[in-house]
């Protein structure tokens, strides 16, 4: 084995470059589209931007015009909507986001507490998923057309049908109203964790459990399985030995795309269970108009999707060899 | 003991519009036997129900006996147990039967090591030793998709003799493999009954059986048309059905009738051609010409650039170097047939609408349709179906008519005949010949058999001459 | 053998519809029904209300019961899927649109064309499609244009992928050189060639893309960034009846029962798993 991880060992260097550098491209876009995006949201603001800033800067009580002209000056509110862009993308350049307008504190400040919340959710769920959806998802491929096969595909659907938040009230509605076993809303204890989580997870195991079925079954169905059974390994070191590797690659890479509906779910979940995470933070931004905080959430949740893409990038590096070859 | 490691006895297979009839073989040790058929013979169902792998929908009786244990063949799941054991299966098609996230070593040592219950570090060995043995030093590290199709025969029959059974399987094991690589594979199966196990080979290749010897039983439609040794059966079959099987060899097809003496101009004619791909250079400096009527063989070893000359002639490809001079007029009047009759038609339209599309396409004679398809043996009734719901052989026929209609000057045929069965190949390419002939047609016919090139055309161009002396060598190294 | 194979081939390329598509498309046709026959059947104003009349269980007058404002739930109901149905057709029309056109550009062009087609796909791509959504819709808040625009541009990209990678293998293909050589022009070969080939996987998109477009759109009204009240909008109807789940459960069930019908008949008529 020792002279294989040798030979592998410069490849993967090699072959790691392929991976990271289109997901710093990306990161980069993100950045750019967030800031563009929210400048064009500056300029169509009713009332006087620079008030506004000054309030949320200073407090609505000790703004006047003259620190309403050193705002404007100050983000060259008053120059060419060309130049006023170089200048917010610069301020973008060097993380300076600005302080909230509704409350006033540092953006970054605000964004490094919700993101600590946002992040342990979304752990939380994506591991609920990985232990609920690609196990039983496997247990179906192994015996496709057969009752367990059918049941996971009727729950599935069902669960697929419903949106993350009608999931989510129809949970709070029976965890927490009718039989009163867990908290419906807030934040601290473990059991808080609970009905978000298993909202968000459970909307993300209805998805991988179909596809780690379908992998399965086409693992199961392949020339290289039936070679490997009837090499003389049974069925448990097949599938543990050749199932399981070629299974994983698709329900891994499928991970990526499920990212999406995670960012999404996080956005609506956070703001129905009133988690105080990035998602809830960029909802009530947006209701209030708050510009820096919308550009600072955004920014963060972008950033984060394309963090735990690279993340399944790395792994399908790991897990399918024929990635790290050149 | 007794001496015969594999009996069948009373072996039928029924089920799904599938009936096989009856057979009884019986393997001793150094016992080589052969099943020998064209496609839909149920020569591999065979092999399924010896091993307990029939797809579902299909039923096997009868006996067996497996190195002095009886089994009854119905109960396929109690032979599981025999797998890699005493019973090794060598897979159709090896490429797709090793595992693409696995090294090539790895594949063999868990054979060592779980059938054999060596430990992780001598498994490796012994897998690095059989694959030293097979001409595979050095491959160990590498994954699947980067072996060639011989060398992942080679892996494959490692992984699968590995756990030390006497009795070897071997499903089609050419297929796909051009002749010096199909003898290699034959050579390495001949080693197990030299070593006393027992081979039973599947195969629709009439060389294989004859280069394995042995006993041969010869199958059609799921019925024993012949058995016997396979030197008598080759050389004086008895029954018409064997007869015309090995008629169908190239090697025994008539004499071609001399090349018509033609002046006229070559409607073809290319100079100085040269090729790269993937920095290796295909060919270079090539000349040839073809006149019209004319013939021309291509053979050589799989990946010589054989297609890729065609497709230059047809303009479908860009030359690296060198001049080709194309006979003036119509494009349309060069054309190609392609190797996967289906593969070169839209599978969602009936063939009457393909026709009618190319009639009105270039308002073609409607009243010449039906005579071609007369003497192509093709049925009107055929029309109405898709692409495909029509055998290969039917299809590749009404290939050859769509293109007929064009009024071809020049036709690419890129082994237009090797996925169809040998008695459909001959009579295809005799049709094919015969058209071409008569209508002032040249052919560019591209075969990986030798003999065949030798039998049907005028002209002979062999390329990739340094690889074909290549393969010698592995089989020298086979010498196990 | 290969006889079998190629029969089973043939088979599979023809148009049919499974059993599940068929299922939703009858229980979409059902919900289509539902929207758009009951302004014809049943007089009542979505919008009006009557506060004398709230929270009123399912009566001859109002089939439905009604709402914390005295308003008819029925016609709240059946302008609600009318919204998220009109908006599905209208984002999946103008997705579809250019993402098979420019798919098929692309896979056919290859170079150049498809490089930059394929970089400005991924742009779309970079961030998570509600992130786009909502950005767009705090620039207008509101506004059902802005909630269109976003949808749709977030959608194209999906057919547009799909399509390209389709042709791309397509045009390399015996199949289409075959036709060419034939002296088939690029109409004929889209048509016989690659539609028939695109169109099981173009229904197969519109179905998931119309879901998720209708999801999208409950969704930021959920949260109340969508559509504003006193708009009938599945989201903004859960949002503002939540309260009164005691008193009227019935009524809170209506536009999640309506939402989960809609998704799954689209999901029952694309037909496949996911991907």
């Amino acid at each position: 084995m020792d002279a294989i991880s040798s030979r592998r060992f410069p490849a993967l260097a090699g072959g790691l470059g392929r991976v990271l550098l289109p997901r710093l491209f990306q990161a980069g876009l993100v950045a750019w589209l967030v800031g563009t995006l929210t400048f064009v949201l500056t300029r169509t603001l009713p009332g006087d931007m620079a008030y506004r800033i000054a309030a949320g800067r200073y407090g609505h009580d000790m703004v006047n015009s003259a620190a309403a002209e050193a705002v404007r000056a100050e983000l060259a509110l008053d120059q060419p909507a060309l130049l006023a862009y170089l200048h917010w993308l610069g301020d973008l350049l060097r993380l300076d986001l600005g302080n909230s307008l509704v409350s006033g504190e540092p953006v970054i400040h605000e964004l490094s507490h919700q993101l600590g919340h946002s992040l342990g959710l979304a752990m939380v769920a994506v591991l609920l998923s990985l232990l609920l959806g690609p196990p039983l998802g496997l247990a179906a491929g192994l015996r496709p057309g057969g009752w367990w096969d059918r049941v996971s595909e009727g729950l599935a659907s069902l669960l697929r049908a419903l949106p993350p938040f009608a999931l989510g009230l129809l949970l709070i509605l029976l965890f927490s109203v009718s039989l009163g076993w867990l908290p419906a809303a807030g934040h601290g204890r473990t059991a808080h964790f609970v009905l978000p989580a298993l909202t968000l997870a459970l909307a993300l195991a209805a998805v991988s459990s179909r596809v780690a079925r379908n992998a399965m079954v086409e693992v199961s169905g392949s020339a290289y399985y039936a070679f490997s059974r009837t090499k003389g390994l049974g069925e448990r070191l097949s599938f543990l030995r050749h199932g399981l590797r070629n299974a994983a690659v698709p329900i891994v890479a499928y991970l990526g795309v499920q990212f999406v509906y995670l960012i999404e779910g996080v956005v609506v979940v956070e703001t129905l269970f009133a988690w105080p995470g990035i998602g809830h933070a960029l909802v009530h931004a947006i209701v209030a108009r708050d510009v820096p905080m919308i550009q600072g959430t955004a920014l963060v949740m972008g950033l984060m999707f394309v963090a735990l893409n690279t993340g399944v990038d790395l792994l399908c590096h790991g897990l399918d060899p024929r990635r790290r070859q050149s | 003991m007794s001496d015969s490691l594999l009996e069948v006895s009373a072996l039928t297979i029924r089920g799904e519009g599938v009936t096989i009839a009856p057979v009884d073989f019986s393997l001793a040790r150094g016992g080589r036997l052969t099943l020998l058929g064209e496609t839909g013979s149920g020569k591999s169902l065979i092999a399924q129900a010896i091993m307990g792998t029939l797809p579902k929908g299909l039923s096997a009786r009868g006996e067996l006996t497996i190195e002095g244990d009886g089994f009854a063949a119905a109960e396929g799941a109690a032979r599981r147990a025999l797998w890699g054991r005493r019973l090794a299966l060598l897979p159709q098609e090896p490429w797709h039967a090793l595992d693409p996230t696995m090294r090539a070593g790895a594949q063999v040592a868990e054979s060592h090591r779980y059938l054999r219950g060596l430990g992780r570090r001598r498994a490796r060995e012994a897998a690095l030793h059989d694959l030293a043995g097979l001409g595979l030093a050095g491959a160990e590290a590498r994954l699947p998709g980067e072996l060639s199709g011989g060398m992942a025969q080679r892996v494959a029959f490692a992984a699968a003799s590995a756990g030390g059974a006497p009795i070897v399987i071997a499903d089609e094991p050419t297929k796909g493999l051009d002749a010096p690589r199909r003898d290699a594979v034959v050579k390495l199966l001949a080693g197990t009954p030299e070593r006393g196990g027992a081979l039973l080979t599947i195969t629709h290749d009439i060389e294989v059986a004859r280069r394995l010897g042995g006993e041969v039983i010869v199958l059609r439609q799921g019925r024993v048309v012949e058995r016997g040794p396979a030197e008598q059966l080759l050389s004086a079959p008895r029954s018409d059905y064997t007869r015309q099987l090995l008629d169908a060899e190239p090697a025994r097809w008539p004499a071609p009738p001399p090349p018509p003496a033609t002046a006229e101009e070559p409607v073809v004619e290319a100079r100085g051609l040269a090729k790269w791909r993937g920095g290796r250079e295909l060919f270079c400096d090539l000349d040839l010409s073809l006149r019209p009527g004319e013939i021309v063989g291509v053979v050589g070893p799989s990946g010589c650039g054989k297609s890729t000359l065609g497709d230059l002639l047809l303009g479908l490809a860009e030359r690296d170097c060198g001049e080709i001079w194309r006979a003036p007029g119509q494009r349309l009047a060069f054309q190609k047939l392609y190797q996967d009759p289906p593969a070169a038609f839209s599978p969602h339209w009936t063939l009457a609408r393909l026709l009618e599309d190319l009639v009105r396409r270039h308002r073609l004679d409607r009243d010449a349709i039906a005579p071609l398809m007369a003497r192509l043996g093709l049925d009107p009734a055929l029309l109405a179906r898709r692409p495909g719901e029509i055998s290969g052989g039917e299809l590749q026929r009404f290939a050859i008519l769509r293109v007929l209609l064009m009024e071809p000057r020049f036709l690419f045929a890129d082994e237009p005949t090797s996925r169809l069965d040998p008695i459909t190949q001959r009579d295809t390419l005799a049709l094919l010949v015969e058209l071409a002939r008569e209508r002032h047609c040249a052919v560019m016919l591209v075969s990986h058999d030798p003999a065949l090139i030798e039998r049907v055309c005028d002209q002979r161009l062999v390329l990739g001459g340094e690889e074909a002396e290549r393969v010698p060598e592995d089989l020298a190294a086979l010498a196990v | 053998m290969s006889a079998t194979t190629l029969f089973t081939a043939g088979r599979a390329g023809r148009r049919r519809l499974a059993t599940r598509q068929r299922l939703g498309l009858g229980l979409l046709g059902l919900l289509l029904a539902i929207a758009w026959l009951t302004p014809w059947l049943h007089d009542a104003d979505p919008a009006r209300q009557q506060l004398v009349r709230i929270l009123e269980l399912p009566s001859l007058v109002a089939p439905l019961g009604t709402d914390h404002l005295g308003r008819d739930l029925l016609a709240r109901t059946a302008a609600a899927l009318r919204l998220s149905l009109g908006m599905a057709l209208l984002s999946v029309i103008s997705a579809a649109v250019p993402g098979i056109l420019l798919g098929v550009i692309a896979g056919w062009r290859g170079g150049w064309v498809d490089r930059v087609l394929g970089s400005l796909a991924d742009a779309c791509l970079a961030l998570p499609g509600l992130l786009l959504v909502l950005l767009l819709v705090a620039i207008a808040p509101g506004n059902f244009w802005a909630l269109y625009v976003g949808i749709a541009l977030v959608l194209w990209i999906e057919y547009f992928r799909v399509v390209r990678a389709r042709t791309r293998v397509l045009v390399a293909s015996p199949q289409l050189q075959a036709s060419r050589l034939l002296g088939f022009g690029p109409g004929y070969l889209f048509r016989r060639h690659l539609w028939p080939e695109l169109a099981p996987q173009v229904l197969t998109l519109a179905a998931f893309g119309a879901a998720s477009a209708i999801l999208a759109m409950a969704a930021l009204g959920f949260v109340s960034v969508g559509l504003r009240p006193p708009t009938a909008e599945l989201g903004l109807m859960m949002t503002e009846l939540l309260p009164y789940y005691h008193e009227a459960p019935w009524a809170m069930a209506q536009p999640i029962l309506a939402l989960c019908l809609l998704v799954l008949s689209l999901n029952l008529l694309a037909g496949k798993d996911p991907r």
